[in-house]
């Protein structure tokens, strides 16, 4: 579980987001499918009196050091704005609900799925994605080239960066705190082995 | 001259390599297709069914038109079409920003004549079911018979008669099915593609477009995974193009969303088996009769191999397609193989413990050519594996036979063993061309999808110039170039490297021959030899690799090669073995330890190799603990098409995992085999059968979950 679930100053989108279709999605999960499809056709009969929802404000982000000024809606996603309107691509987006941990970034030092924080709540904010971590010897992304801790690489970005964010707490991390550190993400091609000896070796090329 | 072998000494290959573009992915460098976002890109999202069988009695798009951002609407299905399934394509919006086509495709009218459907197997075979399709939800196969199956069973010391059966899964990659697509000028289309064929999907939007393939670039620099879903430009690739032409050219971007992926984007058949099969007490097969079916959604492809790997003769199978309303299987690592295996294992294994004979013995005790396989003889292969994999998870040290454990918490060991083809297209080609500043680039049209293929190719040119694979350009993932593989059935190495180390020794020789009149004392061309980065005149440094590369003159030397045999092979063999603890109260499974024994010939890349080898094997732990697809009989939706109720392996559930590369000289010698399948196929079957072996009855649904453990410990008036 990510920290901005937690966190009571983050908007979360799944609040935010509550009785339009893709909570009624959700609700096919917790309740019957029928409910659920019931719920959609209402959403959708709601939809037709609602000509446009969109609108768009300017912020100002900080992505890596840089202040990126853009126009976002206020419903978007810190993912979307990221890579839709900011060319930052590195994150992935692939559940798209908090649960894989592809889109993660650090916003102010906390590991974030930022699939489910709102671009506008993140202003003044401090964003980290893995684009600005050292890639040198001794860097978090080193240690997953030479474990060869990716296949294909769409969760990599997520795994590095949660790995980053553990890194920075607890320097000095245990196996188990370590899987414990990675387990709000997911990999397909079945990498767990090089990720995590990635994350033991880099957490020891810290200490030197 | 082609090459029919490897060399015996090798400085990089069958060695430790990390991959050239590991860097670039775990610094979030590397661009995938759905990271590409041409100049004036367009959003396109897909308007699809929810319901699980209906037919669209009127589509109105009006009010979806006039939305903010929208350039164009396109209808798949309009009026009178059938959806055959929950999340079959119905329209495509396409606006300046995600946001704005999400809202438009929420307001395109669509009125449903909802049918009845029938979404599970047991719904679609039921009497009086909905027709999935006009013919019939059932469909047979023509059966197969070897010899006398009821006369083989009436030698037998002992029958066995079970059933098993395992789930729909999907391919869950983590980068959705998808591409962007732009018309360059009026007969021109780049796409940027998440495919594992970029030749097979530049010929589909050729094709659909009226191009000739010529004119159609496919781009896949790297893509997140396929696993036998991605072979194609598919409905939604083609739309993309098609809208782009419409909106003048500007790039539409299409990719699915997590729920459409698992709805529409492919999954691996279901399979379902009643065995009866009998041996003798020395542990031979003496017959077997099985019927079985399995889903394949609206399309067949539900077949898989029965009996699987052993030798014996008299059985006969039937097999049937149960048509459902869900979305189309596609090939799935190893298409068939895990299903087959592990029926066939869990019978092998409860004949086995019924029969009171070690497991092990009973596997050794029926090898040979394998009726229904390649052909390749692997008895000599599996029982050395065995024994190997045996020592590695302590089997005779820790197995205990099955039902001997009493106590709530208990361990068991299980083993499966499977096979593999995996080898290469003889048809295929790479490029190698050396450049007068020392430049060498490799080009052919596969592309790697995250098997390492990029890498492999340039650790052979740089094996043959005597250079760093790093030094070597290898260029894939485009459409354009020399005719390369699709990535699919294992066969990308195999097919690849023959071709990319013929086309690198000929460009090596063309490359001494241009040079040798040029160099101080005219030596021969053979009198030259290339190591560490140094051109060698008779085995002395002469001078570096881009010194003499400047003395070819003005233009490059460009060589393709071709495959040749001798360099791969084909047939592959794998034992695996699962440790595991259950819990007889709650049902849960805990892996201790997994080990895998698997060959495939010559390993290029040692690295590489073991992470497709750990990978598949986690992708086994997955369908033999986690996954399966949930469909709703009531509502015909699937209830889980996320990445939380539809679940994966995380960190903390991956056990100790030892692979064990075999190798010895003469498998070797074979030459380069596929592996990116083989692990993955017994993995579930091995875990099955530790739980039975540790909780004392059959748990014969996968995956292994608490549900389906506490089910099979109740049926058997265990709990």
């Amino acid at each position: 579980m990510r920290d901005n679930v937690t966190d009571p100053n983050a908007a979360s989108r799944r609040d935010f987001l509550r009785g339009s279709s893709v909570a009624a999605a959700t609700a096919v999960l917790t309740q019957t499918a029928q409910v659920g499809m019931d719920e959609a056709a209402a959403e959708a009969l709601a939809t037709q009196q609602i000509s446009a929802q969109s609108g768009t404000i300017s912020v100002t982000l900080q992505v890596n050091g840089k202040a990126l000024k853009t126009e976002i809606e206020p419903r978007s996603t810190l993912l979307d704005v990221l890579r839709h309107r900011l060319d930052v691509t590195g994150p992935k987006r692939v559940c798209d609900r908090g649960s894989c941990g592809a889109c993660t970034v650090i916003l102010d030092g906390q590991a974030v799925y930022s699939c489910t924080t709102l671009a506008i709540s993140s202003q003044g904010k401090t964003i980290r994605t893995l684009e600005s971590f050292d890639t040198g010897e001794g860097g978090v992304p080193h240690a997953f080239h030479q474990n060869d801790g990716l296949m294909c690489g769409y969760c990599t970005p997520g795994f590095v960066t949660a790995c980053q964010a553990l890194l920075e707490k607890n320097p000095n991390p245990t196996l188990e705190e370590v899987k414990k550190g990675l387990d709000g993400n997911i990999c397909r091609c079945g990498t767990y082995v090089g990720v995590i000896q990635a994350a033991l070796d880099a957490a020891k090329a810290i200490k030197v | 001259m082609a090459a029919n072998s490897w060399p015996e000494s090798t400085r990089l290959l069958n060695k430790d390599y990390p991959r050239l573009d590991g860097l670039a992915k775990a610094s979030g460098r590397a661009k995938y297709p759905s990271d590409e976002r041409p100049e004036g890109t367009l959003f396109g999202v897909i308007l699809y069914s929810p319901h699980a069988h209906a037919r669209i009695k009127s589509i109105d798009t009006a009010a979806a038109e006039k939305m903010p951002g929208v350039k164009a609407v396109e209808v798949i299905a309009g009026p009178g079409k059938l959806v055959r399934y929950h999340g079959d394509d119905i329209a495509v919006v396409a606006a300046e920003t995600e946001e704005q086509a999400r809202d438009a495709v929420r307001a395109i009218q669509v009125e449903y004549e909802v049918l009845p459907h029938a979404a599970t197997e047991a719904q679609a075979m039921a009497e009086n079911a909905a027709k999935v399709i006009p013919s019939g939800n059932v469909r047979k196969g023509r059966a197969q018979v070897d010899g006398k199956p009821e006369e083989g069973l009436a030698k037998a010391d002992a029958v066995i008669e079970a059933t098993y059966s395992v789930p729909v899964v999907t391919h869950v990659c983590l980068e959705p099915h998808g591409l962007t697509a732009r018309w360059d000028d009026k007969d021109h289309i780049t796409a940027w593609a998440s495919t594992q064929a970029v030749t097979a999907t530049a010929s589909e939007l050729a094709e659909s477009n009226e191009l000739p393939i010529s004119n159609v670039t496919v781009l896949t620099e790297v893509m997140g995974g396929g696993f036998g879903s991605k072979f194609g430009a598919d409905l939604w690739g083609t739309t993309a193009a098609r809208i782009s032409k419409k909106v003048g050219g500007r790039p539409v971007k299409i990719f699915l969303d997590r729920i459409q992926e698992h709805l529409a984007g492919g999954n691996r058949p279901s399979a379902m088996a009643k065995v009866k099969i009998g041996a003798t007490k020395d542990g031979k097969i003496t017959g077997m009769i099985a019927e079985t079916f399995g889903t394949g959604g609206v399309a067949r492809g539900s077949g898989f191999p029965l009996p699987y790997v052993y030798k014996f003769t008299n059985f006969s199978r039937e097999h049937a397609d149960v048509f459902v309303n869900g979305g189309n299987s596609r090939a799935m690592r190893a298409p068939g193989h895990p299903q087959g295996c592990l029926i066939m294992e869990s019978a092998l294994d409860d004949l086995a413990a019924k029969l009171g004979v070690d497991p092990l013995v009973v596997r050794k005790a029926n090898l040979g050519k394998d009726l229904l396989g390649d052909q390749t003889d692997r008895t000599q292969m599996y029982l050395e594996q065995i024994d190997i994999g045996a020592e590695l998870i302590g089997w005779s040290k820790n197995f205990q036979p099955r039902g001997s454990q009493k106590g709530i918490v208990r361990r068991g060991l299980g083993v499966a063993l499977h096979q593999w083809g995996g080898g290469g297209a003889p048809d295929k080609q790479v490029s190698c061309t050396v450049f007068p500043d020392g430049t060498i680039e490799l080009k052919s049209a596969t592309q790697d999808i995250g098997t390492g293929i990029r890498t492999v190719m340039a650790m052979i040119a740089a094996e043959v110039f005597g250079l760093q694979p790093t030094d070597i350009k290898s260029n894939i993932g485009n459409s354009t170039f020399p005719p390369g593989q699709s990535s699919g059935g294992s066969t990308t190495t195999p097919s690849m490297s023959p071709p990319c180390y013929n086309a690198c020794l000929e460009a090596r020789d063309e490359f001494f021959k241009k040079i040798a009149p040029a160099l101080p004392g005219a030596p021969k061309p053979e009198d030259l030899s290339l190591a560490d980065g140094k051109l060698m005149v008779k085995g002395e440094a002469a001078m570096s690799f881009k010194d003499a590369a400047r003395k070819i003159g003005m233009n490059p030397i460009s060589v393709t090669g071709k495959f040749s045999q001798g360099l791969s092979s084909n047939g592959v063999a794998g034992v695996q073995f699962a440790d595991v603890t259950v819990d007889i109260e709650t049902g849960v499974v805990k892996l201790n330890k997994i080990v895998a024994v698997q060959d495939s010939g010559l390993i290029l890349d040692k690295l590489t190799w073991n992470s497709q080898v750990y990978g598949g094997v986690i992708g086994g732990l997955n369908y033999g603990l986690f996954e399966e697809r949930v469909m709703d009989p009531v509502s015909g939706r699937m209830l889980n098409p996320d990445m939380e109720l539809y679940q994966l392996a995380g960190a903390s559930d991956i056990p100790e995992i030892v692979i064990h590369a075999y190798e010895p000289a003469a498998i070797k010698k074979r030459g380069v085999i596929g592996i990116g399948e083989p692990p993955t196929i017994g993995t579930a079957a091995a875990i099955g059968n530790a739980v039975s072996n540790a909780i004392g009855v059959r748990v014969t649904n996968w995956p292994m979950t608490p549900i389906n453990v506490l089910n099979a410990l109740a049926q058997a008036g265990k709990v």
